[in-house]
């Protein structure tokens, strides 16, 4: 028998047409590469970052590929909140997949405050939070778990869409913030941003990046993000839905993280190569499915076998 | 017209030109009329995720091909150097290239600045120009020189410059450049960053005008990770998307912080 092959997912209420996502900071602000991809075919959009005011991000270089993966340390250059709305919410809008405004502050007043005027956007399908950048320099905010907890409450009380917590994998135990979040009302988890690492110049002992430190990404850091979603996914007492991110590649590699308990996956690094890797991603997903006689994604989600 | 593709093409050739230097020339099919002077590409390497931004060195709209003159200095470049036939990927063209014509003008001179490898942009430059002009060209030493005869043939006159003084005036091409600047002079470089600060305040002292093509490390080409930007005429500005070529308006160190 022939069934259909769907890749709709519905998560934490927003309905996807597939589960891929792009990765917030490396896909701009969402439309800028309309003449190269059909972006409608993307299951949705988290855009860059976007902070109260403009940010000038670090110095260069702020940005290094290493033999193993991509180190950066832009620091969350952004145009600010009101030069995001005035010129780029509308475009997005007009691509007609899920929007996902990705949004960070100084401290949790500044959360809020971005968060207050975003919620008269009613084009936004959901708020993620980034808790969880490595290239500012304060300390992850995910590592002081009593302002994770209020920024998210906070956040959570002013705005009537999904708020997605993004926590960083640096943490001894990740199950610790991710459940925090979500007692703290996040809908939602993306698991992870990048890993803080760094490289030095052999011949100038110099660091790579201005900045000494950055993120680590890219397809090393695949195996480790992918434990932390299991991690998270198979700790009973949390049961929001997981946005995978690390790393991925190609299908095969959505399917892991699937099978490990996420429900959709954000894709940055790859997609810098080509927009274009994106839409072979979601293809490959589908043939997988196709060949294996999956007729729905979510009949797979966290079912990795002991 | 400004159009950009994503597709693999024919490698016509990938010679080695000297030293360090190769020239790689791509068969790109119709898309040749969409390629300016002062735009790049982004070279995909098998094994690397991020793709590499090239310079068009030239443009040849008979055989419908455009060709790289790159300089091994990594990995991607040296594993770039191996490679004999076959198909690459590229994305472009990319970046907003010289508005050639709003650019020169009816009594300039023709000014051409080049730094090291900076050199590869300029040769199609100075090609597409209506009018010839001066090459100033710094180097470290008389080895290190290509294109020199390329210029000639297109009835440039050419300055050379090298630091350890085996030809031409001893030392910085800019120091060289800077007493001989006239007011209808219109200036066009790309080389070192350290080169390219002097000549922008060259430019800003001398108030005449002047495109510089800067260089940053790019993760994406187009637009999409902010690893490019810089500060230039007060503002900050992507080099890949707003540039590679800025005209010069105002003088600025161009560090951020
Ligand atoms: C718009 C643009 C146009 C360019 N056009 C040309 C060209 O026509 N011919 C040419 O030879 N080179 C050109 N470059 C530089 C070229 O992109 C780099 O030399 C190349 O990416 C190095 O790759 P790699 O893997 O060999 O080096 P890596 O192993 O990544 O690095 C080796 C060395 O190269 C330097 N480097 C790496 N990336 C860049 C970069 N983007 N710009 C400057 N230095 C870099 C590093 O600082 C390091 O010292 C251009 C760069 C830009 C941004
Ligand atoms: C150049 C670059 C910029 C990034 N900027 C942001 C950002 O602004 N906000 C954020 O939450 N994550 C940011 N990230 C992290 C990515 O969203 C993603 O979590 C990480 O790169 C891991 O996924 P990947 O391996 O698929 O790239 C950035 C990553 C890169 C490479
Ligand atoms: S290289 Fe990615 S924004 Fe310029």
């Amino acid at each position: 028998m022939i069934r259909q092959t769907d890749l709709t997912v519905n998560f934490a209420g927003i309905k996807l047409k597939n589960p891929v996502l792009t990765a917030s900071g490396t896909f701009g602000y969402g439309h800028e590469v309309s003449d190269l991809i059909s972006l409608s075919k993307l299951g949705g959009i988290i855009t860059k970052t976007i902070t109260l005011h403009p940010n000038n991000g670090n110095a260069q270089p702020r940005l290094y590929e290493t033999d193993y993966g991509i180190l950066n340390s832009i620091g969350l250059q952004n145009i600010g909140l009101e030069s995001f709305i005035q010129n780029h919410l509308q475009k997005l809008y007009k691509i007609g997949v899920p929007i996902i405004v990705s949004i960070a502050g100084q401290a949790t007043n500044e959360y809020i405050k971005i968060a207050k005027i975003l919620s008269e956007h009613s084009i936004i399908s959901a708020i993620e939070l980034n808790l969880s950048c490595p290239n500012l320099q304060k300390n992850i905010i995910c590592s002081d778990l009593s302002m994770l907890q209020s920024i998210v409450y906070n956040v959570k009380n002013v705005l009537n869409i999904p708020v997605i917590a993004k926590l960083s994998p640096l943490n001894a135990d990740i199950t610790k913030p991710a459940f925090i979040a979500q007692e703290a009302g996040a809908d939602a988890l993306t698991i992870a941003n990048t890993y803080p690492a760094m490289a030095i110049d052999i011949d100038t002992y110099k660091p790579k990046l201005s900045t000494i430190k950055g993120g680590l990404s890219g397809p090393c850091i695949k195996p480790i993000t992918l434990r932390c979603v299991y991690d998270v996914y198979k700790k009973s007492n949390i049961k929001i839905p997981i946005i995978g991110c690390g790393g991925i590649s190609n299908g095969s590699d959505v399917i892991e993280f699937i099978l490990a308990g996420a429900t959709a996956v954000s894709i940055g690094s790859v997609s810098l190569n080509s927009p274009s890797n994106l839409i072979t991603i979601i293809d490959e997903t589908y043939n997988i499915l196709k060949r294996k006689n999956i007729s729905s994604i979510t009949d797979l989600i966290g079912q990795i076998k002991s | 017209m400004y159009k950009r593709f994503d597709k693999n093409y024919n490698i016509i050739s990938n010679n080695h030109v000297k030293d360090k230097y190769f020239k790689l020339n791509i068969h790109v099919g119709n898309n040749v009329i969409y390629c300016n002077p002062g735009q790049f590409f982004m070279l995909n390497l098998p094994g690397h995720i991020l793709r590499r931004p090239f310079s068009i060195h030239d443009i040849n709209m008979q055989d419908q091909s455009i060709s790289f003159l790159y300089k091994v200095v990594g990995k991607g470049t040296k594993e770039l150097s191996q490679v004999r036939k076959g198909k690459i990927k590229l994305l472009g063209p990319l970046g907003n290239g010289y508005n050639l014509n709003n650019c020169e003008q009816e009594n300039c001179n023709n000014i051409i600045i080049a730094g090291g490898s900076g050199i590869a942009s300029l040769y199609i430059l100075a090609k597409k120009l209506k009018k010839t002009g001066t090459l100033y060209y710094g180097v470290r030493s008389k080895t290190d020189l290509i294109c020199v005869d390329q210029f000639i043939s297109l009835n440039w006159k050419v300055i050379v410059a090298t630091e350890d003084g085996s030809i031409g005036y001893k030392g910085y091409i800019v120091d060289l450049v800077e007493n001989l600047i006239k007011k209808n002079d219109i200036i066009f470089a790309c080389g070192p960053h350290n080169m390219l600060i002097k000549i922008q305040q060259i430019i800003y002292k001398n108030q005449i005008s002047g495109f510089i093509s800067f260089e940053a490390k790019m993760g994406c080409g187009f637009g999409n990770c902010q690893s490019c930007t810089i500060v230039i005429n007060n503002q900050l500005q992507k080099v890949c998307t707003d540039g590679p070529i800025f005209k010069i308006c105002s003088f600025q160190h161009y560090k951020i912080k």
